[in-house]
């Protein structure tokens, strides 16, 4: 069956944008934008926040090794390692401890988990650049509400620092942003012509049935009247723009997840295009998301997969990493999207801030440290892009957040844990991480083994529980522990660094296998990197 | 003493003085609180030509709301008075008479389901459900404002709730949603369903006209008479393309917007020679349908009515059981009996979804089975069939071992699992019935709470609102370790309070040996982190009611609701489905039927089937009342 509008589920959006909406936008907008005192326009600056649910796998996130400028992205940053130069991969990230689920989400955007009195950093950039845009902000997400922890379900909160509703529907959203009466007048000529068809209807039943039934159809006329009225006020009031949102098509229904999910993202770049908003923040699931991705071949929840170390399976691996690559993917996608948009000079993505990442790092044990953490975009210049920065110490996310917030505009001298900004961004000095020598060795005493050197994970995928410590001289000593040890000694945050580790060692093939811990020292930080739940 | 009123001349010699010196002051000549106007009211037949508000007054009167606790108050003997001349007047000489015509708006739910009718779709929200998450997945109800209860204290009652230019704005923006749903290329079908037949590239001009006819016909639920679609043929004629389709979403739209749509009754064809009157057929398959369904009539339900044969008695009988055997007639329990039992309240104490999912579940699989399988009225009180699931089963000993194995996905940690039905073999007498489920139990905490709930949704008492300055229960006194039962019959020594706790606490204490959680203490059936201190042997549920039976735990209890009181439980629960399926409070007209029914299942041990049919079979349910004014304004 072929018809006239079986088209596209999202062709409304989809590539040839410019071919809908007159171009170059820049002449449009001139209007709503600044200048600057040579009388050049100053593009508008926009903040998105994008939030990964449940942490990562690290040893497919982490980048072991590397400098600022010379670095290999790792295995799960490939789908969007064509961006590399317009990113700012920040690494050692995070306060201390372990994290819940509902602390992430809320660390995202606020820096700390006790930061729950205040907004958002989202929010204070909303109230600076958020004014005059049709919508302040737009605050958005996937699923449903997790009751059990609610924090789970927000990274934006108010001054209050109470949870902002969020919207998940991309089609109340292209309605909220492109079929909102008061900014297109031709929303108001259909409710018009509606009005009086609805009079002459009304008209019609008092006279056919005979009866007055007064008070009820006086009900329905008085709301007549009065949605006229409005209609007529609107008109003053009503936001005036040069572009012929008719021409946009709705989206339809999405089938699936990743429908949906690249329709909202369609849709947060064309919003921030035709500037009816300059600021998102988009949650792709809950923090700690039961959601199946059957679309992707996994039928295992997103959260029992995440616990990858306490459920671990190869095929359950494997499941996690499909759905962590399909996150990275649509990071991806909305890049690929905001630098499509041609702004003034530049792309829309050279005049937007992205901030992506999650509130935990490693999301079987959940600890809050090397969080992951990317930024997206040089917001005009103000951050210099292409670069890894991977600090020497834990570095709080509240102090990332001062310092954009800061970039823009806000006048916060400080925020959550943080009194001084977060040095490197634009460039400028920082501290970084330096790898220092040490001397790897290991000594039995009967079934005591204590062995120094780096600590790293096994690069075989079936041994998600197997670890290993190489030394100078002799085969590397093998670490096969349970959870309870795992999770004690907080390995997730010693991996990639030196440690003197003592354990119970047996011989099995030919190689040291440590079994129990009994003790670990860090060489050079802190053994014992907190405790504190949450 | 004061003898008990039977003659007119009372309101002269008895009654009127009672007003006078009672209720004057505030509500008459000058003042007239609440439009309460008493002055005005001299003789008998002032007083019967106001029968309505006596209704009301008695109420107040009967639940010594009135007069204010502040004010000096009448004898027992006097409120006695007032009372039996109020019954003898007006409830005595009440005939059943239908209650006036009223166009009423669709509640939330009713035009929610209606709007699925008419397109053959649901408006969703774009959302993921995944487990353990709560959603509103229907764009409708997202939107709507909520209804609130009306004077009946359902929702379905919205001669309250005004439409609003909010309101009229959302039903616009949902109209659009689903016309432009309907057009779009996964819904072929239902836009074929609506058209009658295939569609292959553009619509004829044929089935343009069957696409509004049947669509009309749908909305206004019955045939469309007029001249309205050829009105919107011509408007859409010539048109082709995205032109067509655009234009006739318009026409569709006006139709959405109709009051005729958006509200019951605007098209009833009614006889101006008479007062009293059948309502048509049309508005009868609607008054059934959106009693059972909460939803405008069916195809085939329809169809009977325009063959005129939906009076005939099999034929109105059968049509009736065949609806409940519909599994839409759940809405039953889903709204009727969740609004009645305030069911929307169970709760958990820590939120999470499958569990309350679980418990809230429970009540409503039971209703549904009472309600749909012909099952006595009676076994809402005692039963011996329940509905569990795994996270239930803990609290129905062996009896769970019915219960078979539910499969949970690999890989998915909690799920929200469908109930089982079990029979209730070792458990009936502690679980037997809907007051012992553990969601009821559990939304209800402490005796007072269980007490008023028992005494107000059960037996259908009124109570007044607490007074205004009760004063704090007192703390133990030192050296003596009182209760909190001890503590509280200290509290309600007061008469002012024993006014209604010599009623509520008995029921409520009687529960005494359910936990918070709906367990039974001792008995390790809780989810709750902190146990209960109570020890069982400590447990006091016997009591006394104010008509003299003793008992000595809620089983005794139960017995006593069985017999004694069924007859006032059978009585609230027939009035309480009036309520629902006629949309309105019920008035002194309504106690003929009221009275019949209750006296009919009492006999036969009637079923909800029973009530059912006598419901859609009384005379209130299938005649109405057109008054003079409107039968003017007809020429």
């Amino acid at each position: 069956m072929t018809r006239s509008w079986n088209t596209d589920r999202r062709t409304f959006l989809r590539g040839a944008a410019g071919a809908m909406i007159p171009l170059p936008f820049l002449n449009i907008m001139e209007n709503a934008v600044a200048k600057d005192l040579s009388g050049e326009v100053i593009p508008p600056l926009r903040f998105m926040s994008l939030f990964k649910p449940n942490g990562v796998h690290p040893p497919s996130w982490n980048i072991n090794g590397g400098t600022e400028s010379d670095f290999r992205m790792s295995p799960l940053m490939k789908p969007f390692e064509k961006h590399k130069d317009d990113l700012l991969i920040l690494d050692n990230m995070g306060d201390f401890g372990f994290s819940s689920h509902a602390n992430s989400a809320r660390r995202f955007l606020a820096g700390r988990s006790d930061n729950t009195k205040t907004a958002s950093m989202d929010q204070f950039i909303a109230d600076k650049i958020g004014g005059n845009t049709p919508q302040r902000s737009l605050e958005l997400t996937t699923e449903g509400l997790f009751t059990n922890q609610i924090g789970c379900s927000y990274i934006s909160y108010d001054h209050k620092g109470e949870p902002i509703p969020r919207e998940s529907d991309p089609q109340l959203i292209f309605d909220r942003l492109f079929r909102n009466p008061m900014s297109d007048p031709s929303q108001r000529k259909k409710m018009s012509s509606l009005l009086d068809h609805a009079a002459d209807d009304a008209r019609a039943i008092q006279k056919r049935s005979g009866r007055e039934d007064s008070e009820t159809l006086d009900e329905y006329f008085t709301v007549l009247r009065e949605t006229e009225k409005r209609l007529e006020n609107m008109g003053d009031t009503a936001v005036a723009s040069k572009v012929d949102f008719t021409k946009l098509k709705r989206p339809l229904p999405a089938a699936n997840l990743n429908e949906q999910v690249e329709t909202m993202l369609d849709l947060t770049a064309l919003a921030m295009w035709t500037d009816q908003t300059r600021c998102i923040s988009y949650m792709l699931g809950n923090s700690n998301s039961r959601m199946i991705f059957d679309f992707l071949g996994v039928t295992e929840q997103h959260h029992y997969l995440s616990h990858f170390f306490r459920n671990f399976s190869r095929q359950n691996i494997d499941g996690l990493l499909k759905i962590s690559l399909w996150h990275m993917e649509k990071f991806d996608y909305l890049l690929t999207k905001l630098k499509s948009y041609k702004d003034h000079n530049g792309s829309l993505l050279d005049h937007s801030i992205v901030l992506f990442g999650s509130g935990m790092g490693h999301s079987d044990n959940h600890t809050a440290q090397r969080i992951p953490i990317v930024l997206a975009g040089n917001g005009g210049g103000r951050l210099k892009t292409g670069r890894y920065l991977r600090y020497s110490e834990n570095q709080d996310l509240s102090r990332l957040h001062l310092t954009l917030m800061q970039q823009f505009g806000v006048e916060q001298e400080s925020y959550g844990a943080a009194n001084a900004p977060l040095p490197g961004l634009d460039g400028g000095e920082f501290d970084e991480y330096e790898e220092r020598t040490f001397k790897s060795w290991s000594k039995t005493e009967g079934n005591k083994l204590t062995v120094q050197g780096r600590l790293r994970m096994s690069e075989n995928l079936d041994e998600a529980k197997v670890f290993y410590i190489d030394v100078d001289e002799g085969d590397p000593v093998r670490i096969e522990i349970e959870f309870r040890d795992f999770h004690e000694f907080n390995f997730a945050y010693h991996v990639g660094t030196a440690i003197q580790l003592t354990g119970t060692v047996s011989e099995k093939n030919g190689l040291q296998v440590m079994s129990k811990i009994s003790q670990l020292q860090s060489l050079f930080g802190n053994s014992k990197p907190g405790t504190r739940g949450g | 003493m004061i003898p008990l009123s039977g003659a007119a001349s009372d309101f002269e010699t008895e009654v009127r003085p009672f007003l006078e010196k009672h209720c004057i002051k505030c509500h008459g000549g000058e003042k007239t609180k609440g439009e309460v106007d008493l002055s005005a009211i001299e003789t008998m037949a002032d007083a019967e030509a106001h029968a309505e508000m006596w209704d009301a007054v008695s109420v107040v009167i009967e639940d010594r709301e009135m007069p204010p606790e502040d004010e000096p108050q009448p004898s027992d003997e006097a409120f006695a008075f007032f009372t039996s001349w109020y019954e003898n007047q007006f409830l005595g000489a009440a005939v059943a008479t239908p209650a006036e015509f009223k166009p009423r708006r669709l509640s939330g739910p009713e035009y929610r389901n209606t709007m699925r009718s008419v397109f053959g779709f649901d408006l969703e929200v774009n959302i993921i459900e995944a487990e353990q998450t709560v959603t509103e997945k229907s764009l409708i109800m997202k939107l709507l404002p909520t209804d609130p209860p009306g004077e009946s204290g359902f929702v379905n009652d919205t001669r309250g709730a005004r439409l609003s230019t909010t309101l009229w704005s959302q039903y616009s923006y949902l109209a659009d949603c689903a016309l432009e749903e309907l057009f779009s290329p996964p819904k072929t079908s239902a836009l074929e369903n609506l058209v009658g037949s295939p569609i292959t590239g553009e619509l004829t001009e044929n089935q343009t006209r069957s696409l509004l006819a049947h669509f009309s016909k749908r909305v206004f639920r019955r045939p469309v008479v007029d001249d309205r679609i050829e009105t919107s043929l011509k408007r859409v004629g010539g048109k082709s393309g995205s032109e067509l389709i655009a234009a006739l979403k318009s026409e569709m739209k006006v139709v959405l917007m109709s009051p005729a749509f958006l509200y019951r009754g605007f098209l009833m064809e009614s006889d101006p020679g008479n007062e009293q009157q059948p309502v048509d057929n049309f508005e009868l398959a609607e008054r059934i349908s959106y009693f059972l369904w909460e939803d405008m009539p069916d195809e085939e339900l329809l169809s009977i009515a325009a063959s005129g044969t939906l009076r005939d008695s099999a034929i109105f009988a059968a049509q009736l059981d065949r609806m409940l055997a519909s599994p839409k007639s759940r809405t039953l329990a889903e709204s009727f009996a969740s609004q009645w039992l305030l069911l929307d309240q169970i709760t958990d104490d820590r939120q999470e979804p499958t569990y309350i999912h679980a418990l809230k579940n429970q009540p409503l699989d039971f209703l549904n089975y009472l309600f749909t399988e012909d099952r006595p009225i009676m076994e809402l009180i005692d039963s011996k069939v329940t509905f569990a699931n795994s996270y239930t089963g803990v609290f129905y000993g062996d009896d769970r071992k019915q219960l078979k194995r539910y499969d949970k996905p690999r890989g998915v940690e909690r799920v929200s699992m469908p109930n089982q039905r079990i029979d209730l073999i070792k458990a009936a007498g502690e679980r037997g019935g809907i007051m012992t489920m553990p969601g009821v139990l559990g939304m209800n905490r402490g005796p007072i709470l269980r007490g008023t709930w028992m005494l107000r949704q059960i037996m259908g008492d009124h109570l007044g609102e607490p007074p205004a300055d009760i004063p704090a229960i007192k703390r133990s006194p030192k050296g003596k370790n009182l209760s909190f039962r001890e503590l509280f019959e200290e509290h309600r020594s007061d008469k002012s309070c024993a006014l209604c706790h010599d009623r509520i606490d008995p029921l409520g204490f009687a529960l005494q040996g359910y936990d918070d959680g709906g367990g039974l203490i001792g008995k390790n059936q809780t989810r709750r982190k902190k146990n209960d201190q109570t020890k069982p042997e400590e447990i006091d549920a016997s009591g006394q009611l104010p008509s003299g039976e003793t008992f000595q735990n809620f089983e005794e209890l139960k017995v006593i609701l069985m017999t004694s009181k069924r007859e006032k439980i059978t009585r609230n629960a027939i009035e309480q489905m009036m309520r629902y399926a006629l949309c309105r409070k019920l008035g002194r007209n309504d106690g003929p039927v009221v009275d019949e029914l209750t006296s009919t299942i009492l006999e036969n041990n009637g079923t909800w089937r029973d009530l059912i049919h006598g419901i859609a079979n009384s005379v209130i349910f299938k005649e109405t009342l057109i008054t003079n004014s409107r039968k003017e304004s007809h020429d």
